[in-house]
């Protein structure tokens, strides 16, 4: 029998915590997520909005609604998911969400899963991993978690404050979790620094509610450029090396072309 | 007077023999143009309903001590059940009962594509039948599937014999041609994927079945259900008055009907099986995906001298190898045309019928290899179709019943000579051009159907029909029909449907072919029942009082007429036709493309609604913009097994991806076509589409895309590899 | 036991933590209107608004809106989109209809006179098969008319 609980406090407890729970929910009902108890969340996450301080508990429309966070952040939001998702959905929600990739989606026994085998490598990998894909070829999906890399955010939980690009990690044999979140870590907030200019940029298989095939985020800050790419590989990828230490697999290499047309717009646009 | 009559149907290009009833005082058409009611726009008359959520759908509909359902299918694409046990099933709380392979034919141990029913049961909610199905022991022995259709071509793996459809001497022909163009072209799995997902409720009442279903075809259920289970077919009730969707995949019982009325039986409830969202991805029937190799030849002129092809249908494990090749052997004059078509048999899901099965995909590849012949020839692509339009059938050297092609082509123009302005703003990064197609499809309807019309005191009319509306519009219609031709408003007029029970036979609305099947039965039930009214004015000495007074008269007394659908006109071709003109602007550097505008020009005869009308039209290029643009099915290709099975994963177009869409119908009323002169509008807007995108993107940046869906991988590779064939032709050096 | 206000009225509503709020409705509640056809989040169908705010209902556990007031299609019979959907002839089949029509009253409550390009954006996520789409959006861009 599954049970909610709410949360009163920051000491969570055992259970998954949930939110929005437009990952939870569908991951629930398809057999992807197995728990007995659910936290709600919702009363203990700050959701406030400002330029230089976001809550993990605020909505994607609450940003996207702001006038006050930096364009990319605007833009990410604006461009992700679906009207109601982004009503529904928080920000830390969005961070955490798992790859699209349909093996994992559709619980083929792939390495992170716990087997032995990445399907995309050999099956269908149009939609996969272009960077360290040699081990699990899935995308990360999420055009927030690119744009706040690219912002060069900083997460903080109830227990420690951590560059955001830290929360996300790739899958290796040993551990094959994409993020690094402890047991009952929370998150609370992210922060920004002076951004001086930002853009976000989305390719789409159509004009609205569809993953990136390629997201490019890209900041100015204090004079310095960080680009960072959705869709490419399994955690947000920080473009430092350029497109040429690309990796593609024989039937995504159309997504360094599509990359390299987006990150050049990206940079015309910071200039 | 009526008399008994053997004559021919269609229905999407396959023709039958049937009987039917003729009456012999037959109705004179309308002239031509909007009347009182008829070509009028009407707003949906049951669109309330449907707006409010008050309509039930079978979705909506919980009988009292209703079961509920779920399917335990095949994973695998193919394997053997070794091992079913469903006792531990059976032990759960709330299952009533389960079945498996050989309780019924369509539970089968030997699966042969993804989605196959090997067993169901079925408990007192939803989460409990589907805990029971997850707690079956069933085990399955993998095999190797056939997935690749050349391949089952190679080894004679088919449906049925290949056919092959010649006229002329092709090789003479292309002997003949000062050109000649060839291309390979590939296009995709799509699913109809109706919002109202496939599901029957079947309850045993008496000695017979009602069953409740989304369906397109009532009838069509009662009779394959009355088979299935061995009763008369008037022991079959089947009930529909609200469906969300079809696109020609309802046409049939299909499993989920009879492992209801399995179950039904079985328990003596009524029993409620809906596929969820994945298995209408996996078991709900598609359009397959085909391989065309296409030739064409002309003369410097634009002349077609010979067309050939060889058309492979993906069909899957069953459905039928559709007329892909339909377009090349029909629409153009060309004297010299063969192709050969193939139904590869595929352990993959079988196809169904899909809005103008074959039609969509033959289109694309003839069309887009037109253009391609039209830019070789230096001859404009709408000059090149009016040079080669047809002005009788050459398939079968008939006559056609009314064809008004070129004067969609002199519409166009309007549209074609917009092309200028749209190019000329293209810039660096997006280039912008204008292509357009030719459409062919059938669309006449046919007998038998019927329809009865009730007037009473009240001067109100009630059109009795067992039909059914699958959003098309058709009831709204029906009514304008009967309202005109009584002569009363059209609020005045009620239509019922939806129940075999209730009313006489009537048409699948599938074949776009309700209105051109239902509607001149309604007229002349409607005409009859006038009729009656008339010799009752007549009698009383006062012919030209109008009907409120007369039937005024009646107290409980009814006026009932009858009308049946007689037969199409014989030796002669009932076929639609149209053209689509499309603007669109290609980002050269990220592959995206955008259709901004889509003008569309179709000739189906006498348009009873134009609201109704410029809706399908509408609905046919979005869902075609769909399967151009980004749907697609997609297998692993290594195991076979399904993984676009979710609508995050399968991408239709939402809001955003609208183009601007400029309708108009020509609305002249096809002469020999019935007492409406009417043809379906179902089908013909999503017939090209597809091919009228592709030579837009052509005109924009001289890229030959070959396949649908056109991804940005698609297009990019396109784009690359026009660039390189723009660095030869550069680089070569000059003729002397 | 979750107490539940769904269009001004008060239900106390007996789903086992993991029902969804569509469940409820539909199955327990008797409102039909609000329609499931993906049950995962991805169409649209199912949108009702929750103090306003357009969210899946399929999607959505019953037991985390008690409190918040709950707007089916059902208590927006008399909200002149409805007339709007059906003059302008902004529906075929009709199974994407309520939620579309939720989705827009959404719209119209924020912004009366939202541009096209409003309008796509916020209905973005309501998938209609049938294409009604162009309608949809005069549909809403006329709904004062």
């Amino acid at each position: 029998m599954l049970e909610l609980r709410r949360a009163s406090n920051l000491d969570l407890g055992a259970g998954t915590p949930i939110h929005g729970g437009t990952e939870v929910v569908p991951q629930l009902r398809s057999g992807l997520l197995r728990t007995d108890t659910l936290v709600d969340v919702r009363s203990i996450v700050p959701r406030g909005v400002a330029s230089d301080r976001i809550g993990a508990g605020a909505t994607l429309r609450e940003i996207e609604q702001s006038g006050e966070v930096p364009e990319a952040l605007r833009d990410a939001c604006r461009l992700a998911a679906s009207p109601q998702l982004r009503a529904m959905g928080s920000l830390g929600g969005n961070l955490l969400q798992s790859t699209r990739c349909w093996y994992w989606r559709l619980n083929w026994p792939c390495r992170l899963h716990g087997g032995d085998e990445c399907f995309a490598q050999a099956g269908e990998h149009g939609e996969h991993a272009i960077f360290a894909n040699d081990y699990c070829a899935s995308a990360h999906p999420s055009d927030v978690a690119a744009a706040l890399v690219a912002l060069d955010a900083t997460l903080r939980t109830e227990r420690r404050e951590l560059e955001l690009v830290d929360l996300f990690r790739v899958p290796t044999e040993d551990d094959r979790r994409a993020t690094t979140l402890e047991e009952g870590e929370l998150m609370l907030d992210v922060s920004l620094p002076p951004v001086e200019k930002s853009v976000y940029l989305k390719a789409m298989d159509r004009k609205r509610w569809a993953f990136p095939i390629v997201g490019v985020a890209g900041a100015r800050i204090q004079g310095e450029i960080r680009i960072a790419l959705a869709g490419v590989a399994p955690m947000p990828w920080l473009l430092e090396d350029g497109l040429d230490t690309a990796t593609p697999l024989p039937r995504n290499a159309y997504k360094v072309e599509l990359a390299a047309a987006l990150v050049k717009r990206a940079r015309a646009a910071l200039a | 007077m009526a008399r008994l009559i053997r004559t021919e149907k269609e229905v999407e290009g396959r023709y039958e023999e049937v009987w039917i009833v003729v009456e012999e005082d037959a109705l004179e058409q309308w002239p031509a143009g909007p009347r009182r009611i008829v070509g009028q726009p009407a707003a949906r008359i049951d669109g309330r309903e449907r707006a409010t959520g008050q309509a039930v759908y079978t979705a909506d509909l919980a009988l009292p001590g209703m079961l509920h359902t779920a399917v335990l299918r095949s994973p695998h694409p193919r394997a053997r059940v070794t091992h079913l046990d469903l006792a531990p099933a059976l032990a759960l709380p709330g299952v009533h009962a389960a079945i498996g392979p050989g309780d019924i034919p369509q539970l089968v141990d030997e699966c042969n594509y993804q989605g196959v029913a090997v067993a169901a049961v079925c408990a007192d909610t939803l989460a409990e039948a589907r805990a029971a199905v997850r707690a079956i022991d069933a085990r399955f022995d993998v095999l190797e599937p056939l997935l690749d259709p050349d391949e089952a071509v190679a080894r004679g793996h088919l449906l049925a014999e290949p056919r092959v459809r010649s006229r002329g001497d092709v090789e003479r022909g292309f002997a003949d041609a000062d050109v000649v163009v060839e291309a390979e072209f590939r296009t995709q799995v799509v699913l109809h994927n109706s919002l109202e997902t496939h599901q029957a409720i079947v309850e045993w009442v008496g000695d017979g079945v009602d069953v409740h279903i989304s369906t397109q075809y009532i009838w069509g259920i009662r009779d394959g259900v009355a088979e299935g289970l061995g009763l008369p077919p008037d022991k079959v009730r089947v009930v529909c008055h609200y469906m969300g969707g079809g696109f020609g995949s309802k046409n049939s019982p299909d499993d989920y009907t009879f492992i209801a009325a399995e179950l039904a039986r079985r328990t003596q409830r009524a029993v409620k099986c809906a596929l969820t969202r994945r298995e209408e991805h996996t078991a709900a029937g598609n359009r397959n995906a085909t391989i065309q190799r296409l030739r064409i030849g002309a003369r410097s002129d634009g002349t077609l001298t010979a067309m050939s092809g060889e058309f492979v249908n993906a069909v899957g494990w069953g459905g039928w190898s559709s007329s892909t090749e339909g377009p090349m052997q029909m629409l153009y004059a060309c004297p010299n045309v063969s192709t050969t078509t193939h139904g590869a048999k595929l352990n993959l899901p079988p196809m169904k019928a899909f809005r103008a099965p074959g039609f969509v995909e033959g289109t694309f590849g003839l069309e887009a290899l037109l253009d391609e012949l039209a830019a070789k020839l230096d001859i404009d692509p709408l000059e090149l179709r009016r040079l080669n339009h047809a002005d009788q059938d050459e398939v079968e050297g008939r006559a056609y019943s009314g064809k008004n092609l070129l004067e969609c082509y002199r519409r166009a123009e309007a549209h074609w000579n917009r092309r200028h302005e749209v190019r000329s703003r293209s810039t660096d990064v997006v280039k912008r051009g204008v292509g357009m197609a030719s459409q062919i499809w059938y669309g006449g309807g046919g007998p038998p159907s019927y329809a009865w019309v009730r007037v009473g005191s009240d001067g109100r009319a009630a059109v009795v029909t067992a039909m059914q509306d699958i959003g098309t519009g058709t009831r709204t219609a029906m009514a304008q029909i009967a309202a005109e031709e009584l002569g009363i408003p059209l609020d005045h007029v009620t239509v019922s449907l939806g129940d075999s029970a209730r009313g006489p036979y009537a048409a699948i609305s599938a074949g776009s072919s309700t209105t051109p099947s239902m509607g001149p039965a309604v007229r002349a039930a409607a005409a009859d029942a006038r009729r009656q009214i008339d010799e009752i004015a007549e009698q009383r000495g006062t012919p030209d009082a109008p009907l409120a007074e007369i039937v005024a008269l009646l107290e409980d007394a009814q006026i009932l007429g009858k009308g049946a659908r007689g037969p199409n006109p014989t030796g002669m071709q009932v076929l639609t036709f149209g053209v689509q003109v499309v603007e669109v602007a290609v980002d050269v550097e990220t592959g995206e493309v955008t259709v901004e505008r889509v003008a569309a020009v179709h000739d189906v005869g006498r348009v009873i609604n134009p609201l109704g009308a410029s809706s399908q039209i509408e609905g046919g290029i979005i869902q075609g913009i769909g399967h151009t643009l980004s749907e697609e099915r997609l297998h692993d290709r290594v195991t076979g097994r399904l993984l676009t099975t979710t609508l995050e994963s399968y991408r239709m177009p939402t809001i955003a991806d609208v183009p601007e869409i400029v309708s108009e119908l020509v609305d002249e009323p096809d002469p020999h076509l019935t007492n409406l002169g009417s043809k379906g509008l179902g089908e013909p807007p999503i017939v090209p589409i597809a091919a009228a995108i592709a030579n837009a993107i052509r005109d924009a940046t001289g890229a030959d895309v070959r396949r649908l869906p056109i991804s940005r991988e698609e297009m990019l590779r396109a784009l690359r590899e026009a660039a390189a064939r723009e660095k030869e032709r550069v680089g070569a050096p000059a003729r002397v | 036991m979750t107490q539940l206000s769904v269009n001004g009225h008060d239900y106390a509503v007996h789903g086992d933590v993991g029902t969804t709020l569509a469940e409820t409705l539909r199955d327990e509640l008797a409102l039909t209107g609000t329609k499931v056809a993906c049950a995962e989040g991805h169409c649209g169908a199912c949108t009702v608004l929750v103090d306003g705010t357009p969210v899946l209902s399929c999607i959505t556990l019953v037991h985390t809106v008690e409190g918040s007031e709950v707007t089916t299609i059902e208590g927006l019979r008399d909200h002149p989109l409805v007339d709007a959907f059906v003059r302008t002839d902004a529906l075929q089949c009709g199974f994407c209809t309520p939620g579309q029509i939720v989705s827009a009253v959404a719209l119209v409550s924020r912004t009366p006179d939202p541009s096209s390009d409003e309008i796509k954006h916020a209905m973005a996520g309501n998938i209609c098969r049938c294409g009604a789409y162009p309608k949809i959006e005069e549909a809403i861009r006329t709904w004062r008319d």
